[in-house]
């Protein structure tokens, strides 16, 4: 039988990596996961912000940031971010 | 504990101590609201009295650049019952 | 049943003390009460202020808050009570 893992195991491995958090809407987070909670609120740190507005991209950097579950669509471990190819 | 010094320990308790004073309503769709507080609940729920309200209507129709005329329209009402699910923000009268 | 544990070895190392910092949401909201934070909506609006306190729904009291709309200060409050639901992020603006 095959190894079951669950989905949130495979974030909680992620912790202290860098990860990349899409949104449900135009929004996306990269940083590095220092922990998370059953509703997959996530603590990260040295964030990046990616908004795609009608003016164009805009990034924002910021510190330790709590960010709400609620609207978050995907996440990819490991990974840079948008920018990472 | 009470690090800010202003007897608050949850954020409800900042609108228990605004009850019958004006407040300040932020709501979805580009509404605000002041008037006086008179009842809430957990979901923040409110009934407000003597409420002016403002709706910030954009009209971007014509306008070069997305940069559209901003119309106010505002309006009074006695009393009111404000769903909470709307509610984006509320400040109550300034504690200083 | 022939399975008896292993007497405790000298070699093992003793159980690691407990984190104090485990970088939950939970301490993360206990480290930064008190502290200067950014709090984006999810419409992209900012509140810059100290907070006072949230609770489990992510509901937030803040002080010396500052409302800003893309980069430019619209609004002032003493305090203000904001919905949970609405929030995107909460991030230290200040060292923690």
């Amino acid at each position: 039988m095959a190894s079951q893992i669950l989905p949130l195991e495979l974030i909680d491995r992620c912790i202290g990596s860098r990860i990349w958090v899409i949104m449900k809407g135009d929004r996306e987070f990269t940083g590095t996961l220092l922990g998370f909670d059953d509703f997959v609120n996530m603590v990260l740190e040295d964030v990046t912000e990616y908004e795609t507005t009608p003016e164009g991209k805009k990034e924002t950097k910021l510190a330790q940031t709590l960010l709400n579950g609620n609207n978050i669509c995907m996440l990819i471990p490991g990974s840079a971010g948008p920018d990472d190819n | 504990m009470d690090p800010s010094a202003s007897g608050i320990q949850e954020p409800f308790d900042l609108i228990r101590l605004s009850l019958s004073e004006r407040v300040f309503v932020k709501l979805r769709g580009d509404r605000e609201l002041t008037g006086i507080l008179h009842a809430y609940d957990g979901h923040m729920n409110l009934i407000l009295s003597d409420v002016e309200e403002t709706i910030m209507i954009v009209d971007t129709e014509g306008a070069p650049d997305g940069q559209g005329t901003v119309n106010v329209a505002k309006r009074r009402m006695e009393m009111l019952f404000v769903r909470g699910d709307g509610v984006i923000l509320v400040s109550p009268p300034s504690r200083t | 049943m022939d399975d008896t544990p292993p007497p405790p070895s000298e070699q093992s190392p003793p159980p690691p003390p407990p984190a104090t910092h485990t970088g939950s949401p939970t301490d993360f909201l206990k480290g930064v009460v008190g502290k200067r934070v950014i709090v984006r909506l999810t419409s992209g609006v900012d509140y810059r202020g100290i907070l006072s306190c949230l609770d489990g729904y992510m509901n937030i009291a803040l002080e010396q808050t500052e409302e800003h709309v893309n980069g430019v200060v619209t609004n002032r409050y003493g305090d203000a009570f904001i919905r949970g639901n609405n929030v995107l992020y909460i991030s230290a603006a200040e060292v923690l």
